[in-house]
C-alpha cells in the first residue's frame, strides 16, 4: 500500500482543489519520479467520475530539447498540451523534476523564443481559469532535488509537503474547508477599503487597495496555499522595504534586498548578493519596476524557508510583493514578462494598518472579523 | 550497452588506482544509484583476477540510520566494514549521492559519536595504506544531485566527470601515467626546498616545507586527481590568503573567505556569508586554526567549480591551502577534527615563488 498521505493528497487534488465532476477531462502532468502520486490521483479521478489523461514527462527531456531543437522545433507547440489547455475541464501539475539547476547552462534565448511560441496559448489557458472553464491547480511530489534545495534529507522534505498541505491529517478536505473560511472573512472584510500602511523593523510602505479585491487563496490554485493577494493601484506605493528572505528567479538567488518605491516605481534597488541581476531583471521592461501583487502568507504549518516558492510565499507570518505582472482579476493594469515574489517577516512586530485600523501584528489577523 | 566512458573509468580504477593483482580482494561501495559503474569495475575486478565484494547502500540509508540510531547503535562498528579494512587489499570507493544535503539537519554530536567508535579502525586502515596493504581510491558516478550542486544538466555533469578523468578518451591509463611523470618531474624538483612565498591578487602567503615531502597526487587515491601538495611546517605561515571560490564544508557553504596568518596561526577570520561558521570550524581545536595542507590543481580538465572538493581542489590554475590536520606520510604534524579545503583562483597574475625561484605564473609551472 502506499503512503497514506500520499492518497490523501490526490484526494485533495482531486475533490477539494479541482472539484472533479463525472465526464470531466482531466490532464495530469509529472515526471516519472512521482508515479506514487500519480497513480493514486489516477485512481481518484476515475472515482469522480472524471476522464484522467496522464501526461507523464520524463527527467532529462527539457535539457535535450533545449539543447537540440532547432528553431522551428523551439516554436513547436505539442498539440496534446493546445488540446488540454483549449478543451479540457481540469489540469493537475506537479513539480517533481530531479533537478532544479538542469536548464542553468541553457541559452535563454532558446527558452524565450519557445516562451513566445506559447504565448498564445497561454493567453487562452488565462482566459479559461479567468472564466472558470479549466480549473487548475500545483502541487509538489517530494524528491530529491528538492529536498537538497531544502537543505533537508527526502524524509524530512516529506514530512513538510504532507504537513503543510494537510495531507497528514485524517480528513485535509475539512481542513482546506475551515481554511478558505478563516480567508473569506477577511477578504470580505476588507472589501471597500481604500489604504493600507504597513510598519515593522523591516518595512514602511503605504499603498492603495481602492477598487482592487482581495483574492482567498485557498488550495485551490496552489497546494498549499494560505495567503490572501491583490494587485495594488499602481501608482499608490510609496516607502521602502526589506525582503529579509532571498528572493529567487530562474534559479538564480539575490539576498539582502532593499527597495525603495515612489509613486509605484521602483525608485532604488540594493542588494548584499547578485545586485547585478537585480537590477538587470527590474530594467527587464516598463512594467518589472511597478508591483504588480501585495500578499500576506497565513500558512503555520508553512514555518521554514525552502527555496521554492510554491511554499515560502504562504509562510504564515510574513507578507510578499511581486515586482512585475499584475492579476487582471484585481483589476490591475501592470504588465510584464516577470512576476517576482520577494518575502518580508512580519513577526518581530510587523503591523499592517488598514483605513488607519489595525489589522494585523507580528503574524496575527487582529481585526474584529 | 553501457556508456563506453563507463567502462573506461571502471578499467582506469581498477588497472591504474588500485592496481588489482590475482586474488585481491576488493571492497566497492557505492549506492544502488551508481550500480552501471559498480557492475563494471566488478567486472574488471574478476578479468585482473580479483575477487570483487560490492557493498551497495540504499540511497538515503545514511540519513535513516543517522536520524534512528541511539547511541549504542551510533557505535556499533559495522564487522564487514571492520574486516574489509583490516584484511582486504583494496577498495573503491563511489560518491553517488542522491541529495547531497540530506545530513543538513542531523545533529553534529552524533556524528562526533559514530567517528569516536569509528576511530581504532582509521588508525588502522591509515597504517595499511601508508604501507600500501590496503590501496583505496575515492570517485563520482554522475548523479543529479551532484549535477544539481554543479549547476549542470545530468548530460553535461556526466561530460564533466568523464572529461576530468579522461575517461572520455581512448586510453585514459596513458593519460594519467602522462600526468604521473609530468608531476614527478616536479615533485623532484621541490624535493629539499625550504621557502614557499605565493603572491598575486588572491594571495600574499609564505610557509615553509623544510623537510617536507610533496605528494604527486596522479589519480591512485582520487579519481580524477591532478594536484601537487604538502603539509607546510606548522607554525610558518605569514601572511593573508582570499578564497576565491566558495569554501564548502560539511555542507555549508562560506563566501568570500579571507584568513590573515601569523606563525601558523590564523589570527583573524572574515568572510562575506557564514564567518560565523568559519569562526566556529577555526576555533574547533588546537589544530584546527593551522595549515595541514599547501597544495596546487594541475588537472586542466576541470575548468569549472562543481561545489564538490574531489574535483574542485583539482582545478588547474588554482591552488588551495587547508585548515586543520595534516598528512603524516608528508611529515605532517597537526592534528584536527578538520580538514577544510579553501580553494583560489591563480590564474589572474598569481605567482608561486620557492625559496626565490619563480615555480608557477598564473596557472603555469616555469621551471
Amino acid at each position: 500500500m502506499a503512503d497514506s498521505r500520499i492518497a490523501n493528497l490526490a484526494k485533495i487534488l482531486v475533490h477539494y482543489s479541482t472539484k472533479i465532476e463525472p465526464g470531466d477531462q482531466v490532464a495530469v502532468t509529472g515526471h516519472a519520479i512521482a508515479e506514487p502520486l500519480l497513480l493514486e490521483i489516477y485512481r481518484e479521478i476515475l472515482r469522480a467520475g472524471g476522464h484522467p489523461n496522464m501526461l507523464t514527462r520524463m527527467s532529462g527531456t527539457d535539457y535535450i530539447f533545449y539543447s537540440e531543437a532547432n528553431e522551428e522545433q523551439l516554436k513547436y507547440v505539442s498539440p496534446m498540451q493546445k488540446m488540454a489547455i483549449e478543451e479540457f475541464d481540469a489540469l493537475i501539475q506537479l513539480y517533481s523534476g530531479t533537478n532544479t539547476k538542469s536548464l542553468t547552462n541553457v541559452d535563454p534565448v532558446k527558452q524565450q523564443i519557445s516562451a513566445q511560441a506559447q504565448g498564445e496559448l497561454f493567453q487562452k489557458y488565462m482566459e479559461r481559469t479567468a472564466s472558470g472553464e479549466l480549473d487548475w491547480v500545483i502541487a509538489m511530489y517530494p524528491t530529491p532535488a528538492y529536498a537538497q534545495d531544502a537543505e533537508m534529507s527526502l524524509q524530512e522534505l516529506e514530512d513538510y509537503v504532507y504537513s503543510t498541505t494537510y495531507a497528514d491529517t485524517d480528513d485535509p478536505v475539512a481542513r482546506w474547508n475551515e481554511i478558505h473560511d478563516e480567508q473569506q472573512r477577511l477578504v470580505d472584510w476588507l472589501e471597500g477599503k481604500k489604504q493600507v500602511v504597513v510598519k515593522g523593523p523591516s518595512v514602511d510602505l503605504a499603498l492603495s487597495i481602492e477598487g482592487r479585491p482581495f483574492i482567498n487563496s485557498d488550495g485551490r490554485n496552489n497546494m498549499p496555499s494560505g495567503e490572501i493577494f491583490t494587485s495594488p493601484v499602481e501608482n499608490s506605493i510609496n516607502g521602502w522595504i526589506k525582503f529579509t528572505y532571498p528572493a529567487i528567479l530562474r534559479g538564480r538567488e539575490v539576498s539582502g534586498i532593499e527597495i525603495h518605491l515612489k509613486d509605484g516605481r521602483v525608485e532604488k534597488a540594493t542588494a548584499a548578493k547578485n545586485e547585478d541581476f537585480l537590477i538587470a531583471m527590474l530594467d527587464t521592461d516598463e512594467g518589472a519596476r511597478g508591483v504588480g501583487e501585495f500578499a500576506i502568507g497565513t500558512n503555520k504549518r508553512i514555518n521554514r524557508f525552502i527555496k521554492n516558492i510554491l511554499f515560502d510565499e504562504k509562510i504564515g507570518g510574513t507578507i510578499h510583493m511581486a515586482f512585475g505582472a499584475g492579476f487582471p482579476e484585481c483589476n490591475s493594469k501592470n504588465v510584464s514578462a516577470i512576476h517576482w515574489d520577494m518575502i518580508c517577516e512580519m513577526r518581530d512586530g510587523g503591523k499592517i494598518f488598514v483605513d488607519d485600523e489595525l489589522f494585523y501584528d507580528s503574524g496575527e489577523f487582529v481585526v474584529d472579523r | 550497452m553501457t556508456d563506453t566512458r563507463i567502462q573506461h573509468l571502471a578499467r582506469t580504477l581498477v588497472n591504474y588506482s588500485i592496481r588489482v593483482r590475482k586474488n585481491d580482494r576488493i571492497a566497492i561501495m557505492g549506492s544502488v544509484d551508481a550500480e552501471p559503474l559498480i557492475r563494471e569495475v566488478g567486472r574488471e575486478i574478476l578479468r585482473a583476477g580479483g575477487h570483487p565484494m560490492p557493498v551497495v547502500q540504499l540511497s538515503d540509508w545514511n540519513y535513516l540510520f543517522m536520524s534512528e540510531a541511539n547511541e549504542e547503535q551510533l557505535s556499533f562498528v559495522n564487522p564487514f566494514f571492520k574486516m574489509v579494512n583490516e584484511e582486504f587489499e583494496g577498495l573503491i570507493m563511489i560518491r553517488s549521492d542522491l541529495n547531497t544535503r540530506e545530513m543538513t539537519n542531523i545533529d553534529p554530536k552524533r556524528h562526533g559519536i559514530q567517528a569516536k567508535a569509528f576511530a581504532p579502525i582509521m588508525e588502522t586502515y591509515m597504517k595499511r595504506s601508508a604501507s600500501g596493504d590496503f590501496r583505496w581510491v575515492i570517485t563520482a558516478f554522475p548523479t543529479h544531485a551532484l549535477a544539481q550542486d554543479a549547476h549542470m544538466s545530468l548530460e553535461e555533469f556526466e561530460d564533466f566527470v568523464y572529461k576530468a578523468t579522461f575517461a572520455d578518451t581512448d586510453d585514459a591509463v596513458a593519460a594519467w601515467r602522462k600526468i604521473h611523470d609530468e608531476q614527478q618531474v616536479l615533485v623532484d624538483w621541490l624535493a629539499g626546498k625550504k621557502e614557499i612565498h605565493a603572491i598575486g591578487p588572491n594571495v600574499d602567503l609564505k610557509v615553509s616545507v623544510e623537510g617536507r615531502r610533496f605528494k604527486n597526487s596522479d589519480g591512485d587515491r582520487n579519481m580524477p586527481s591532478g594536484e601537487i601538495f604538502t603539509s607546510p611546517i606548522e607554525d610558518s605561515a605569514e601572511g593573508w590568503y582570499w578564497g576565491s571560490y566558495p569554501a564548502i564544508h560539511r555542507g555549508q557553504e562560506v563566501l568570500g573567505v579571507k584568513l590573515t596568518f601569523k606563525a601558523g596561526k590564523v589570527v583573524e577570520a572574515k568572510a562575506e556569508r557564514n564567518e560565523v561558521y568559519l569562526k566556529e570550524m577555526i576555533g574547533l581545536d588546537e589544530g584546527s586554526c593551522r595549515l595541514g595542507e599547501f597544495a596546487i590543481g594541475t588537472n586542466t580538465g576541470i575548468a569549472t567549480f562543481s561545489r564538490n572538493i574531489l574535483f574542485d581542489e583539482k582545478m588547474g590554475g588554482t591552488m588551495h591551502i587547508a585548515l586543520g590536520s595534516g598528512f603524516p606520510e608528508l611529515g605532517g604534524t597537526n592534528k584536527s577534527g578538520v580538514h577544510w579545503d579553501i580553494i583560489t583562483d591563480m590564474r589572474e597574475g598569481g605567482q608561486i615563488y620557492v625559496d626565490g625561484d619563480l615555480f608557477y605564473d598564473s596557472g603555469t609551472f616555469k621551471i
